[in-house]
């Protein structure tokens, strides 16, 4: 079975709380993928006889300084914040599991020194550092993508490197070395597949940390520009005037808080339903 | 015998801390190498003339093979120039220099708060596992650490300063308490300036943001630390104290927490640099001058060589603080010493 199917298959038993944070992360994932549908095409216009209304009826979330609903504008910013987020995870996943399966395969030396460059990458503040990247890039959506994607691989390839070094262990993988597989079919096929369930664990609770980053470098004003209804890009243009619409600040704030919180405690769930005894001590 | 090993350890944690640098200075000469455009343009700064221009790119060397370009772009780094800001046209280490205290300052009193709440309730949640005050906490935790720190300092600014008015809404102190500049911390020149009532004034004004800076962070060190002590509970010294009858209370705080503190200690750490990184977030809002706040203002301003200057500082001051970490780590925790001298890897 593959870990995509497992994590699925284990995903639908288990305590109400578990299906209750499920059931959250399957509705935003719908709205990432919807909600621009959704979304009335009135929130890309303004209407500046409706500006910083408080909340309503009409408008859940009130409106914004242009008029425009917040709510809307939450639901239609799903996609660009999840779906980068996604991005990213899968971006430097896919960096992290590469070299650590080189690391794993290759000479002494090139593990070694794959493993020293994670450790340096890892000793540096990402923030501060993808921050640099994006602002280099030119301020975008797409340099903060990018500027992620290139530091948030080392803890990936350390953490899997780590893993893999356990299966290389296991008693399969002797049987296969003694029928004589070759080193990269042994790789593929038996220590990879073999290890893939514990990096399913680690980019549910990655894309809870990577909405927060992403959000604070829109924030900062390296990432998504506005007027684009990116979470992060809409704080910072309504922080201006909190005091007068604290709505418009507060509403993509806590979008951004619940995505987080239910992704980090989705990671959880897994890592709990992959080691049992770990029940207890999250 | 004893000191050769001391001596070991610590050599190999200084190549790994200049390694660390030699890293970092490469991801920043790329950074500056993926800047579209004309590089010269760009340091020389939008209002330049063709002439200034040219002169950049000669002292800036961009002529040369892109080896010789690093080493130079090395060498000037190593010795303290970072480059000339296009907004303050001051050199980008001696803008930074003047604000850092104020950071320093900022992150040491989120790094306290964080620790004075984080720590004792590790402590209650590990004891009462399973207890209600374990399941409030731990809600507590996960749910500050999904907030977005940006959000937060401005959702508190709002609350407390501009809606409530309990606290002032950005600054670093009042007016009426000005108090000089002598060590561009303002707690403590508040401190020192023996003005009635400064002191006070210049807490009131570091409450939220050093609270929004450290909400992460507390989460972080509380997950830590009470999965740690959750650990040790379960092993035979533990065993033995609560066999001999001793109340919790006492396993808890002579023998449990202290066996706790080197994790913690490397997870402070940590924190130290993330924090400095995360003042970015905080101290726009507050009004406060900072690392942070200069980087925020550099970034708005597209003073893309005080950004990468400042990303350099920052990265080099948290390899220094790691380094000095792991040493005191050796100081504090008998293993790491003994797996010095059994001649074990760390």
């Amino acid at each position: 079975m593959t870990p995509r199917l497992y994590a699925l298959r284990i995903a639908l038993r288990g305590p109400v709380s578990d299906l209750v944070v499920i059931g959250l992360v399957a509705t935003l994932v719908l709205l990432a993928l919807a909600g621009p549908l959704l979304a009335p095409d009135s929130i890309y216009r303004s209407d500046i006889l409706n500006a910083l209304q408080p909340p309503s009826a009409a408008h859940w979330f009130g409106t914004d300084d242009q008029g425009r609903d917040v709510f809307w504008r939450v639901v239609a910013g799903a996609q660009a914040s999840l779906v980068s987020s996604v991005l990213i995870v899968t971006g430097f996943s896919a960096i992290g599991i590469a070299v650590a399966m080189v690391a794993t395969v290759g000479p002494r030396w090139l593990d070694g020194l794959l493993m020293r460059l994670c450790d340096i990458g890892l000793a540096l503040p990402g923030l501060v550092v993808a921050l640099g990247f994006a602002a280099a890039l030119g301020p975008s959506l797409q340099s903060a993508i990018i500027a992620k994607v290139l530091t948030g691989w080392p803890m990936t390839a350390r953490y899997l490197r780590a893993v893999m070094r356990e299966t290389m262990t296991a008693p399969f993988v002797t049987g296969a070395t003694v029928l004589g597989v070759s080193r990269w079919r042994l790789m593929t096929r038996h220590v990879l597949p073999n290890s893939m369930d514990v990096l399913v664990v680690k980019w549910a609770g990655d894309i809870g940390t990577t909405i927060l980053i992403l959000a604070g470098m829109s924030f900062i004003g390296v990432g998504a520009q506005p007027p684009s209804a990116e979470w992060g890009a809409m704080i910072a243009a309504a922080k201006g005037y909190v005091s007068s619409a604290w709505w418009v600040v507060a509403a993509p704030g806590l979008a951004i808080a619940l995505t987080s919180i239910s992704f980090g405690l989705l990671g959880d769930i897994l890592q709990v339903r992959r080691d049992p005894n770990l029940r207890s001590k999250r | 015998m004893r000191s050769r090993a001391y001596a070991r350890y610590i050599g190999r944690r200084l190549i790994f801390a200049v390694l660390t640098l030699l890293g970092l200075l490469a991801l920043v000469f790329l950074m500056v190498k993926l800047i579209p455009g004309d590089e010269a343009r760009a340091a020389a700064g939008p209002e330049a003339t063709p002439a200034q221009i040219e002169a950049v790119r000669e002292r800036l060397g961009l002529d040369a093979p892109l080896a010789v370009q690093f080493v130079r772009f090395a060498g000037r780094y190593a010795q303290g120039d970072l480059g000339t800001s296009t907004s303050t046209l001051q050199p980008v280490l001696a803008d930074l220099t003047a604000v850092l205290p104020g950071t320093l300052e900022l992150v040491a009193f989120a790094m306290t708060l964080s620790l004075l709440l984080a720590v004792p309730a590790a402590a209650v949640a590990a004891a009462r596992h399973g207890g209600g005050a374990d399941l409030a906490t731990r809600v507590t935790a996960v749910t500050l650490g999904g907030l977005p720190t940006f959000w937060l300092a401005l959702m508190l600014q709002y609350i407390f300063a501009t809606r409530l008015g309990w606290l002032p809404i950005s600054g670093q102190q009042s007016f009426e308490f000005f108090t000089g500049e002598v060590t561009r911390m303002p707690v403590l020149d508040a401190l020192i300036s023996g003005i009635p009532g400064a002191f006070t004034d210049a807490l009131r004004y570091i409450l939220l943001p050093a609270f929004a800076l450290s909400a992460l962070f507390m989460a972080q060190t509380f997950r830590m630390l009470r999965a740690t002590l959750l650990g040790l509970m379960d092993l035979d010294f533990i065993c033995a104290a609560r066999a001999k009858g001793a109340a919790p209370l006492r396993i808890m705080l002579r023998h449990a927490l202290p066996n706790a503190l080197g994790p913690i200690l490397t997870l402070v750490g940590m924190q130290f640099g993330l924090m400095v990184g995360s003042a970015v977030l905080v101290e726009g809002i507050f009004a406060r001058p900072g690392v942070g706040s200069y980087l925020a203002n550099a970034v708005a301003q597209k003073d893309t060589y005080a950004v990468l200057g400042t990303v350099f500082f920052v990265g080099g001051m948290v390899c220094v603080v790691n380094l000095l970490v792991d040493i005191l780590h050796l100081v504090i925790d008998p293993r790491v010493r003994a797996s010095q001298f059994h001649g074990e890897a760390t």
